[in-house]
């Protein structure tokens, strides 16, 4: 015999998982700070934001004023160096750390106009490539593999020497050399996205394809390209530093890292400061945005998250 | 003495204070029967079988009273020792058998490996048995798929091909964790009576996890019913689905379209199992409960023998009748 | 009662190539289809994999053209439809998938998700919108809160209920579900087939309803269609089907679904084999190579999709099984 089956009855109010959760900026967050190290990219990383902003005030003297009386002194803490000075002066008596602070605005410059000039049409292209996969992208994916094939150094040297030196070519070069692995990328996640279920459901809504493209499937695709992006941040500093370093990029006397690297180059035995300080500078800067990217990659990959 | 004594099994994962994914289980398997252990997601019931094999990595961590297989306490043993017995006297049936067989290797290798670890048999011997376990699991043309490869089979085959890897090493219990829920219908009904078959020729016992209830009732002994990772019920097949005693498992039962044949609605318990953020002081299920009284959402009601079965509940149901 | 979706001898077929120097063969997904569909009634297409249920989803959702055929949607021929009678089509007929973890737009918040169709393809105001979103909402058992969540801060149920919410904002003639239930647990499952039913009286929507779950069809049906690698096999009002099936194979398929109180005295129609490779069917009846009952004729002549009784079926021999 079986006791009588119970209707639907009214609830007792159980509690309602998805009002518990936290907002998506939160968890991010949450995720983010996890790992030590990404916190600690993302801390110095604002210091030479921070620096660059406030150049002007921040750094002790003018970058370009020359201190004819003070030739490559060294920096503080060895003998002859001077609190003036705090990490010495170059060979033409200019402030190093005023050099370098004053620096650390064209590098950030540099990488973040580079950046968004390749990543804008690096989206689109590799959204028309992943939507139109029958003529379209395999054109566009050709001739990115042309590019790829190319040395990366080389054809920004290749870029220059047609343009110019000079600050904007720079800028120019390095974001055609990156072009390709954002198409890459964007069009990778597009075709696997493509797929799934909620891009057909838009469709059956009559999403038009602009509409699919912008709206339904990129947000989905931001998380590898977030990546890609700070990655490439640091690979345009470091570009900038070689074209630098051979000439070809931003001229002196604009304190650029990879210029000071250049034109100290003759001083390694004599003062070793004037070249190991801009380099180390590059170090630093590359390494902090290197693991913010992996703190980034962690953070943003486990998104399709399930509820508990 | 049982097959397998699981005494106050907890799994964690996280520090001490994290939510229990099972929560104070007790079970125990006699050799050669058929136990199903049925819940739904978030019970637990996969873990519980997982912590049994040694397979939940840090941060999980796995307390109990004792876990004891065929008298080895399986807590206490090291890597080395507890593979001696997972694969040959334990074995596991997982749900896809997609993803259960390497893709890079053929289906000979695969079993050959078994065969090689466990048995130690090697070269012709080795291939004559792995011929014989495919004959045994009703593989057609089994010569000639030994040399296959895993996607060169349907699902229904890569089933039988895992079922064969698991019988390989004559094990004593064989556990089946919804071992033919990614498989069509008439596919399923073959491969749970040949589970069936192996276990009565072998003897062995056989732990079936599935969310399904209907398969149980065709193929099981026992049924132990998880909720929220502890055991609600555990009684015997048929009685446990003519006279539920807990109102979980009536639940279970109520909401299978079966038991509402001509019915307009189905009945449906409101609301969700409880997550990581909403775990009940008392018994689990009394935020959802239709009979929940007072004291239920106070305390946690023990496992307690009842007329026809353990019930975890402190008003089980159906106890006047005989 | 009007009818809402005619299809006639649908057909698809696919060219696969099969490599460098054989030339390409023809998959035949979907083999001539045909069937009426009222408003507010359901139509259960069931089947196993391989048998055409998900082409004809993508067909009668006008995703893919059909090959041959037609399909008229609420009177309008789909085939040569101008562009603004396209535009009307695209909002009669919605679907709602299987899986509710990959049917919702990850970065997308649900309240926009359900307020797309509208903007695309209304002129309300954003005002309007809201509303019509909030109303919806509480009619699938949400809370206005719930507006600015993402998918995945909710349950598999709750995923469903947003997904059907958001098919039927535009209160289409035609909702086809694809395996709606098939990922949800038993209870979850339970609460989501009752507000299928709920809207479906609302809105007075008519169901394609694809499952291989023949509980679930038994209790959400009027008609049935069941089908064999491509073919239809049989199509008839559901307590017929049910009673008293014709075609072997869903005697097969009903015999095969586990029961929760089994009749012992039903006999088991156990069918061996697999589903044959749809590249090269058998010749005949496709189902030929696995029936109990089939004769010589069955492997030459293709059986008529006939009217026997109060439906339709596929097989020679029919008559004998009423």
């Amino acid at each position: 015999m079986t006791s009588p089956i119970p209707k639907s009855v009214t609830p007792a109010s159980p509690v309602d998982q998805s009002l518990l959760y936290p907002s998506p900026y939160k968890e991010f967050w949450h995720a983010f700070a996890q790992n030590k190290g990404a916190v600690m990219g993302l801390a110095f990383m604002c210091l030479v934001v921070f620096c660059a902003l406030f150049a002007p005030w921040v750094a002790p003297h003018d970058p370009s004023e020359q201190y004819r009386d003070f030739l490559l002194t060294p920096p503080v803490w060895l003998e002859g160096g001077t609190w003036q000075f705090i990490l010495g002066t170059d060979e033409l008596g200019r402030d190093l750390l005023s050099r370098l602070i004053q620096g650390a605005r064209l590098s950030l410059l540099i990488g973040l106009s580079s950046v968004v000039m390749s990543l804008i049409p690096g989206i689109l292209l590799g959204l028309l490539a992943g939507f139109f996969p029958n003529f379209i992208g395999p054109s566009i994916m050709r001739l990115m593999d042309v590019m790829l094939a190319l040395p990366s150094l080389l054809l920004a040297v290749a870029i220059v020497a047609i343009l110019g030196p000079g600050l904007i070519n720079t800028v120019i070069a390095i974001a055609i050399v990156s072009l390709p692995s954002y198409v890459r990328l964007t069009r990778a996640a597009v075709m696997g996205e493509l797929n799934r279920d909620y891009v057909t459901a838009a469709r059956l809504a009559g999403a038009s394809l602009p509409r699919l493209m912008f709206v339904t499937v990129l947000p989905n695709c931001m998380a590898p390209l977030i990546v890609q992006a700070t990655l490439s941040f640091s690979s345009a500093i470091l570009d900038a530093a070689a074209l630098g370093f051979l000439g070809l990029g931003v001229q002196p006397p604009t304190p650029e890292w990879g210029t000071m690297l250049a034109s100290a180059r003759d001083y390694i035995e004599r003062a070793w400061w004037v070249v190991s300080l801009p380099g180390l500078t590059i170090l630093l800067s590359v390494l902090a945005i290197n693991l913010m990217g992996d703190g980034l990659r962690d953070a943003l990959d486990p998104k399709l998250k399930n509820a508990a | 003495m049982s097959l397998l004594q699981i005494n106050n099994l907890n799994v964690r994962f996280g520090d001490a204070h994290a939510v229990p994914v099972v929560d104070g289980l007790d079970l125990a398997v006699d050799a050669g029967e058929i136990l199903a252990i049925v819940g739904e997601s978030g019970s637990g019931k996969s873990v519980t079988m997982m912590a049994l094999m040694g397979l939940i990595d840090a941060p999980g961590r796995i307390t109990a009273d004792s876990l004891t297989f065929d008298g080895t306490d399986m807590l206490k043993l090291s890597g080395r020792q507890r593979r001696k017995v997972v694969g040959k006297d334990i074995a596991m049936v997982f749900q896809d058998p997609m993803t259960a067989l390497n893709p890079s290797y053929t289906v000979g290798f695969q079993i050959e490996e078994v065969l090689r670890q466990h048995l130690g048999l090697k070269g012709k011997a080795a291939r004559q048995r792995a011929l014989e376990l495919l004959k045994k699991v009703e593989i057609p043309a089994a010569e000639s798929r030994l040399d296959a490869y895993p996607h060169q089979l349907s699902g229904g085959m890569s089933q039988r091909v895992a079922i064969a890897m698991a019988i390989a090493g004559e094990p004593k219990l064989l556990i089946a964790d919804e071992p033919t829920t990614a498989l069509d219908v008439t596919i399923q009904a073959q491969i749970m009576e040949l589970l069936v078959n192996l276990q009565k020729e072998r003897n062995m016992a056989l732990i079936l996890i599935t969310h399904d209830l209907a398969v149980v009732a065709e193929t099981a002994r026992r049924v132990c019913v998880m909720y929220a990772g502890q055991a609600v019920e555990v009684g015997q097949v048929p009685e446990l689905f003519d006279v539920p005693a807990h109102p979980y498992s009536e639940a279970l039962l109520a909401a299978i379209p079966e038991h509402s044949i001509g019915a307009e609605r189905l009945a449906t318990l409101p609301g969700i199992v409880p997550g990581r953020y909403d775990r009940p002081d008392g018994c689990l299920l009394s935020p959802r409960c239709p009979y929940v009284q007072d004291n239920c959402r106070r305390q946690r009601p023990p496992l307690d023998p009842q007329a026809h079965s353990l019930v975890r509940c402190f008003y089980p149901l159906n106890q006047e009748v005989a | 009662m009007a009818v809402v979706l005619t299809a006639r001898e649908l057909t698809r077929h696919y060219e696969v190539s099969r490599g460098l120097f054989k030339g390409h063969a023809l998959v035949r997904a979907l083999n001539g289809v045909s069937f009426e569909l009222e408003a507010g009634k359901t139509l259960a297409v069931v089947g196993e994999s391989g048998c055409g249920k998900s082409t004809l989803a993508r067909a009668l959702t006008l995703i893919e053209e059909p090959s041959s055929g037609s399909l008229q949607i609420d009177g309008t021929e789909v085939k040569g439809a101008s562009k603004s009678e396209r535009k009307q089509l695209r909002r009669d007929v919605q679907m709602v998938f299987q899986s509710p973890y990959a049917s919702l737009n990850p970065r997308q918040k649900i309240g926009d998700q359900l307020a797309e169709p509208l903007l695309i393809n209304t002129s309300l105001s954003k005002a309007e919108r809201r509303e019509k979103v909030q109303k919806m909402m509480e009619q699938v058992g949400l809370r206005p809160e719930h507006y600015q969540r993402y998918p995945h801060m909710f349950s598999g149920g709750q995923r469903q209920r947003i997904a059907l919410a958001r098919a039927m904002m535009l209160q289409p003639k035609v909702l086809v579900a694809d395996e709606p239930t098939s990922a949800l647990d038993v209870s979850i499952q339970a609460q989501v087939l009752n507000l299928f039913m709920d809207l479906q009286k609302e809105f007075n929507t008519a169901y394609v309803f694809i499952s291989h779950n023949l509980a679930v069809v038994r209790h959400v049906a009027d008609q049935v269609l069941v089908m064999y690698l491509g073919r239809p096999a049989e199509m008839g009002p559901k307590a017929d089907i049910y009673e008293k099936p014709l075609h072997p194979y869903t005697q097969a398929l009903l015999s095969a679904t586990p029961a929760i109180h089994p009749d012992p005295l039903k006999p088991k129609i156990r069918i061996a084999g697999e589903l044959p490779n749809p590249l090269n069917p058998p010749d005949g009846c496709a189902f030929h190579k696995r029936c109990p009952y089939a004769t010589e004729r069955c492997g030459i002549e293709v059986p008529a999709f006939r009217q026997v009784g109060t439906r339709q079926v596929a097989c020679h021999y029919a008559e004998q099984f009423l």
